[in-house]
């Protein structure tokens, strides 16, 4: 048989275009631009990064289906879907880039930003074992980078190091698990490894392969008990690449993982139907998905800083983002890429704020936000628009995903089971989320402001990437079909 | 005896790969670790992976050990007195050995290892030619994910590490 490189090289139009772009903005920097401001110097790469991505997205949307390379990657619904909605946050995070502190290399600062989404094209199309890793690695190791960019403040150095030391030993384990995958099935292609699966069924090699598979996972969705790195990295990274971390690499690592169980681990996915179904991974998950509702939230109450508020409220979303992924063997994927594509939206427009109010002075702590109703406007109500969506409040789209998620979940067997319980939990603790994000909203829209707080101009293209943020949320809560009939 | 040769580069590799935890001083211990790869390596050349046991021994042996030993050196850590476990680290540690172990065990003795018969993997890699053959072909793009991650890697050991001083950096 013949590989197939000319339809592999279609297939990878879009990456081949990001990585050009990141080269292109590297090149160009080092050339000509290097006697120029920062500034200028980060619009250039900016400008670049954002056409690279525009035309990553077109060669996504007009690009092939189906296959390729004889299954190493398959562009089926899910990974188109989810190939469009990490570009989408990509050119967000590129929006709020413009409107946060200038970093020290800024071609480098996009280059990287490029590179990370390269990393989530593949894994969200990623069939095969080998390749999944090295896109999650590929990724992980930008956003690491990205993590410590800002060198003046030493909080950033060490969200890096935290997260690269918790990322490296997520690597491990998920590399330990593959490999006795690998040993048990002789493949390292999801479609074989199902096949091989279903004929040996579940045993204790396998449960030791599913447990590594998991720790990975965890520590990718931030869920807990693997979610120590989230709100050190969130409090301490450049404000546009926390928002990168909270939303496009979310929404690309559920991808990949939903892939990997669902169609390469179902044969040992047991039941969570009833509370004495089959064993498997679906247990596991849905008690990693309670404990992080539960700490998530409880967590989030306590907090006096707007970031580590954000990353227990992430860590509180993942856990109802795997529910969605029990949900997904019986549903299909649309629920949790619902939730996941509008939950990335209202973050990186979250920290697109908060990115827009550090212009003036630092805004880490709740009161910082105090009177931003009379600062600025614009941002007060994008703000509300972002925190309400993500408190689940319609008509916006954080409503309607998690409306889908835990509708999904209760299909499961309904209240008599695990699953039913858990949607249960997750729909009561959205009440006490509601809670801590309005304390958030009271700061921006109620509270009065300090007495030396000036009035915020927000630039141009920060105002565009927010408002085209706020948009998106309301429309895609108006409409949610049209996210869902990618599907 | 290759029941013999087995116990022999296991015993070897254990040893020296508790060498590696147990020497204070960071050379030795680098050694050590050295050591525990030929000791692998000669459990792969009993599993007739002459590449595999080759790579291991260019690569890890020859590349990564030798960077740590110029690091260990660069850093000199002999210098600083390295600090003694204390009590609740030691007791966790304790606990997740014994937790460990209990897995191992009860893994062994039930896990019922022995009885689905593993069908055999064709052996690719086996020779280089094979093994370079399917790099340039099957997996031709994780190859190519590679060369860009390694290309990561240098931008942000370049960004991350590189000094400012000067004021035309600001």
């Amino acid at each position: 048989m013949s590989p197939d490189y000319t339809g592999l090289f279609q297939a990878l139009r879009p990456e081949t275009s990001l990585l050009f772009g990141a080269l292109v903005a590297l090149g160009l920097d080092l050339s000509l631009f290097r006697r120029h401001t920062s500034g200028e110097r980060l619009n250039l790469a900016l400008w670049i990064g954002a056409l690279a991505v525009l035309a990553a997205g077109a060669h996504v949307w007009f690009g092939p289906h189906g296959p390729i390379f004889g299954g190493v990657l398959i562009l089926d619904p899910l990974a188109v879907a989810t190939r469009l909605g990490v570009l989408a946050l990509t050119l967000l995070t590129l929006g709020v880039a413009t409107a946060a502190r200038t970093p020290r290399n800024p071609a480098e600062y996009v280059a990287i930003i490029l590179f990370a989404t390269t990393g989530f094209m593949l894994m969200a199309a990623a069939q095969q074992l080998l390749l999944a890793f090295l896109a999650l690695e590929l990724a992980s190791l930008s956003l690491y980078v990205l993590a410590g960019f800002d060198k003046t403040r030493p909080e950033s150095a060490e969200a890096a190091l935290k997260y690269f030391l918790f990322g490296g030993m997520a690597a491990a384990f998920l590399l330990f698990g593959f490999s006795l995958i690998y040993g048990l099935t002789g493949s390292i292609e999801l479609l074989e490894i199902a096949r091989q699966l279903t004929l040996q069924g579940l045993s204790p090699l396998l449960v030791v392969a599913l447990v590594m598979v998991l720790v990975a996972f965890g520590f990718k969705a931030a869920a807990a008990p693997f979610h120590l790195w989230a709100p050190d990295v969130y409090e301490g990274a450049p404000t546009p690449s926390a928002a990168f971390i909270a939303s496009a690499s979310k929404l690309a690592g559920f991808t990949l993982f939903a892939r990997l169980l669902w169609p390469g681990l179902r044969a040992a996915a047991g039941n969570v139907s009833t509370l004495h179904g089959a064993p498997g991974w679906l247990p596991a998950v849905a008690v990693i998905s309670a404990v992080s509702l539960l700490l998530g939230n409880f967590a989030a109450l306590a907090q006096t800083n707007v970031r580590r508020l954000l990353a227990y409220s992430a860590i509180a979303h993942a856990g109802a983002l795997l529910l969605g992924v029990i949900a997904a063997g019986r549903s299909g994927p649309a629920p949790f890429f619902f939730y996941a594509a509008t939950y990335g939206l209202a973050t990186v427009g979250a920290f697109g704020v908060l990115a827009v109010v550090e212009r003036t002075g630092s805004c880490q702590k709740i009161t910082d936000l105090a009177g931003l109703h009379r600062r600025s406007p614009l941002l007060a109500g994008c703000l509300a628009i972002f925190m309400l969506s993500l408190a689940g409040i319609p008509p916006l789209a954080g409503f309607f995903g998690k409306f889908t998620v835990f509708a999904a979940a209760l299909q499961l067997g309904g209240l008599a089971g695990p699953a039913g319980w858990l949607a249960f939990l997750a729909i009561a603790l959205s009440a006490l989320a509601l809670y801590y994000y309005l304390i958030v909203l009271k700061q921006a829209l109620v509270a009065p402001p300090t007495a030396n707080a000036s009035r915020i101009v927000v630039p141009t293209l920060a105002r565009f990437t927010l408002m085209a943020a706020a948009g998106l949320i309301v429309l895609f809560g108006v409409a949610p079909s049209l996210l869902l009939d990618l599907f | 005896m290759a029941q013999i040769l087995f116990y022999l580069f296991a015993a070897f590799t254990i040893a020296s790969a508790a060498g590696v935890v147990a020497n204070k001083n960071a050379v030795n211990a680098a050694m050590c670790l050295l050591l525990s790869l030929v000791g692998v390596a000669g459990l792969f050349v009993q599993l007739d992976a002459y590449l595999l046991a080759f790579l291991l021994l260019l690569v890890y042996a020859g590349a990564v050990v030798a960077l740590f030993l110029f690091i260990v050196m660069l850093l000199d850590t002999k210098s600083r007195a390295s600090a003694s476990f204390k009590k609740l680290p030691m007791f966790a540690s304790l606990v997740a050995f014994g937790l460990l172990l209990a897995g191992l065990g009860t893994f062994v003795t039930r896990g019922q290892l022995e009885s689905r018969p593993l069908h055999a993997v064709p052996a690719l890699g086996a020779n280089l030619k094979l093994y370079a053959y399917q790099l340039f072909t099957t997996y031709l793009l994780p190859v190519q994910v590679i060369g860009f991650l390694l290309l990561i890697a240098m931008l942000g050991v370049i960004v991350l590490s590189k000094k400012y001083d000067g004021p035309e950096d600001a």
